[in-house]
């Protein structure tokens, strides 16, 4: 028994003991802030209620917006050539929003009365509606996980009734996806007296919608190119090409209506004037939207990894940037109060993504998440799924 | 949406001309409602100490929620521990509150509190003492302790009216603006001051209508969003499906099932 857990641990790939210490200590810190109160461990204040926390969580969901934008195109619009990216995007997208309720559990002040939303609603709060949606969103991204977990077990008439659900599933998931987005952008609106006008505009539900499907798509991209050196295995060059194709399309979109915006608001003049926030508007944009418009656009960069790696990583950064901006560097000072991290909260961040890689590793580990990406050879899995495992971890330099 | 009644509308009018700093009205709260004196439903704006010697000059004056008309706090709080009661008081339940601290941000007037050194923390905010009015009193502690009547309460029509009456009775004395009756789309706490209201700190809220309507509009505007892309979604399914599935019979007449998976 003992010999038997042993060889099982050996067998792991080498990245999951590497992601196991600072998942350790991060969320033993965050024991520590649960016990002892955010004053004690954060640079939260009066002036600067929410954090590094809460923009990480804006990004989280906007990088896992893949998840949403893919079953759309692979399910509705019938893209069925983009079918083998579901999986890796279905679980990076679940565990991100795992990622997001945990740090969000560890931002509240009251995390004893987490479940409050349930059953204390206020249908105008933004905050309400971001937080049904999560919820109920996670639980769909869990049934369309699941058949990956039960698959070759024995499960063949839930798994058909799984399958049966597939489609409405699917709809009732990009539903409420469009919904939390759009949402999560609704929140700044009431803040219109700290929001700087450049990023304030009652189009922000909008702009969070649009740029989360071009963050989803180019994570996708990049994830498939990464998931190579890591694990092995990658998606076939003409799946991400035709995905860099979307981008050009959904960015110039996004561009126009964020320009259109400041336009018609007669706030054109603040993308130079405004010092330290112009600054950071238009890197945003440059980095976000405009130089991977022009890269996209170019076949010959979409066919090649590196080239669409490079784009994907300007348009993730951008909408990082954009994430950050709106929740903490564009919302104005009080009295001259800036607000910086404690390094309890960045360890409380990096525990959890730290998490997040590992369970990530450990699924790919043990069950066929990257079934259908090619390089790698159908698992057999009448001689139990472990067999797939070896496979990985072999690829994995073990 | 702001709930009118024709109950009694409660309202302070609050004259920095009167204000001495003494603090009394903080430690009155501070006993009445039994919170900290680090984290205080009331605190004191001021100038701090402004001209040339030997004409020196210093005004305060308290400043606590102003119970908007169309409370932002309230639209913003996720699980509704925000409200507004009949009277127009914007009350707090501190059963329901998880703590996310939107309310905080949402508040154009700095007003929502929370002692972050706490375990288990939770907001502080003046709620007009409504348990004490409840009661019987006739004013909150503040207003009853305050000993130059810098502070007082009544109903909210007789603050405004008593503020314009003090203003063309002293020509001069006040600067011409009532901080309140319009700030955030209209509240129930008017200030008048000798000084304009920016050098005593007060915060510039000057939306004429309060950023909880707009935020009413977008999270009204979201189950349209939702119904609108469930059913957009679903038709373009079908669509695409019934689509595919002609092409196959004009391509190959026998009936195929089952061709969405794989």
């Amino acid at each position: 028994m003992g010999a038997k857990i042993i060889r099982e641990l050996r067998r792991l790939p080498l990245l999951a003991y590497i992601l196991v210490v600072p998942t350790v200590l991060g969320l033993s810190v965050g024991a520590y802030r649960l016990y002892a109160g955010l004053g004690q461990t954060t640079h939260l204040s009066k002036v600067f209620p929410w954090g590094v926390w809460i923009s990480f969580d804006l990004t989280t969901v906007a990088l896992s917006g893949g998840a949403f934008t893919l079953a759309a195109l692979v399910y509705i619009f019938h893209m069925h050539d983009l079918h083998p990216a579901t999986r890796p995007t279905v679980l990076f997208g679940l565990l991100g929003y795992s990622a997001v309720l945990v740090i969000l559990f560890f931002d509240l002040g009251r995390w004893d009365r987490f479940w409050h939303f349930l059953v204390y609603p206020n249908i105008n709060s933004a905050l309400f509606e971001v937080s049904w949606c999560i919820a109920l969103y996670s639980t769909v991204l869990i049934f369309e996980f699941s058949p990956v977990v039960l698959e070759g077990k024995g499960f063949e008439k839930l798994l058909a009734v799984i399958k049966k659900l597939t489609i409405p599933m699917v709809i009732a998931g990009v539903t409420l996806s469009s919904m939390h987005q759009s949402s999560l952008g609704a929140l700044f609106v009431i803040m219109s007296p700290r929001l700087h006008p450049l990023w304030y505009s009652m189009l922000l539900p909008a702009f969070f919608l649009f740029s989360s499907v071009a963050a989803g798509i180019t994570l996708v991209i990049s994830g498939s190119i990464l998931s190579k050196w890591l694990f092995g295995q990658t998606l076939s060059q003409k799946v991400i090409e035709k995905l860099g194709w979307f981008l050009p399309w959904i960015l110039g979109f996004y561009l126009a209506l964020k320009l259109g915006e400041l336009l018609v608001a007669e706030e054109v003049g603040l993308l130079f004037s405004s010092g330290k926030y112009s600054v950071l508007f238009l890197a945003e944009l440059i980095i976000g939207a405009v130089i991977p418009i022009f890269l996209f656009s170019i076949k010959k960069i979409r066919m090649s990894s590196e080239g669409s790696l490079v784009s994907s990583l300007f348009v993730i950064a951008g909408i990082i940037l954009n994430r950050f901006n709106t929740s903490w560097f564009a919302i104005e000072p009080i009295n001259g109060v800036q607000y910086s991290p404690s390094w309890m909260e960045i360890a409380i961040l990096i525990g959890v993504l730290s998490g997040v890689f590992l369970v990530f590793t450990l699924l790919a580990h043990y069950f066929p998440v990257f079934e259908e990406t090619i390089s790698v050879e159908k698992p057999v899995l009448k001689k139990g799924f472990l067999t797939y495992g070896e496979k990985v971890s072999n690829a994995a330099g073990d | 949406m702001t709930k009118k009644s024709n109950k009694l509308q409660y309202g302070f009018l609050i004259d920095a001309s009167r204000c001495i700093d003494c603090r009394a009205c903080m430690v009155a709260c501070s006993v009445e409602n039994n919170v900290s004196m680090k984290s205080t439903r009331i605190w004191i704006n001021g100038t701090g100490v402004v001209g040339d010697f030997p004409n020196l000059s210093r005004y305060t004056a308290p400043f606590h929620c102003m119970h908007c008309e169309d409370p932002s706090c309230v639209s913003a709080c996720t699980v509704g521990a925000l409200s507004q009661d009949e009277n127009g008081i914007v009350v707090y339940d501190d059963d329901r509150c998880i703590g996310c601290r939107y309310c905080m941000y949402a508040c154009p007037f700095e007003v929502p509190n929370m002692d972050l050194t706490e375990q288990f923390p939770l907001i502080v905010k003046c709620d007009m003492c409504v348990a004490r009015l409840d009661e019987g009193e006739s004013e909150p502690a503040c207003a009853a302790t305050c000993p130059t009547d810098a502070i007082i309460f009544g109903e909210q029509e007789d603050m405004l009216a008593e503020a314009h009456r003090r203003m063309e009775e002293h020509p001069g004395r006040y600067v011409d603006r009532i901080y309140g009756e319009h700030e955030n789309g209209g509240t129930s706490t008017y200030y008048i001051s000798p000084v304009p209201f920016e050098e005593l700190g007060f915060p510039l809220a000057q939306e004429e209508e309060s950023p909880a309507h707009f935020n009413r509009l977008v999270t009204h505007g979201t189950p349209t969003l939702a119904a609108g892309v469930a059913i957009g979604m679903t038709g373009i399914y079908l669509t695409i499906k019934r689509q595919k599935e002609d092409d196959k019979n004009i391509d190959n007449p026998v009936h195929d099932e089952g061709n969405m998976e794989e």
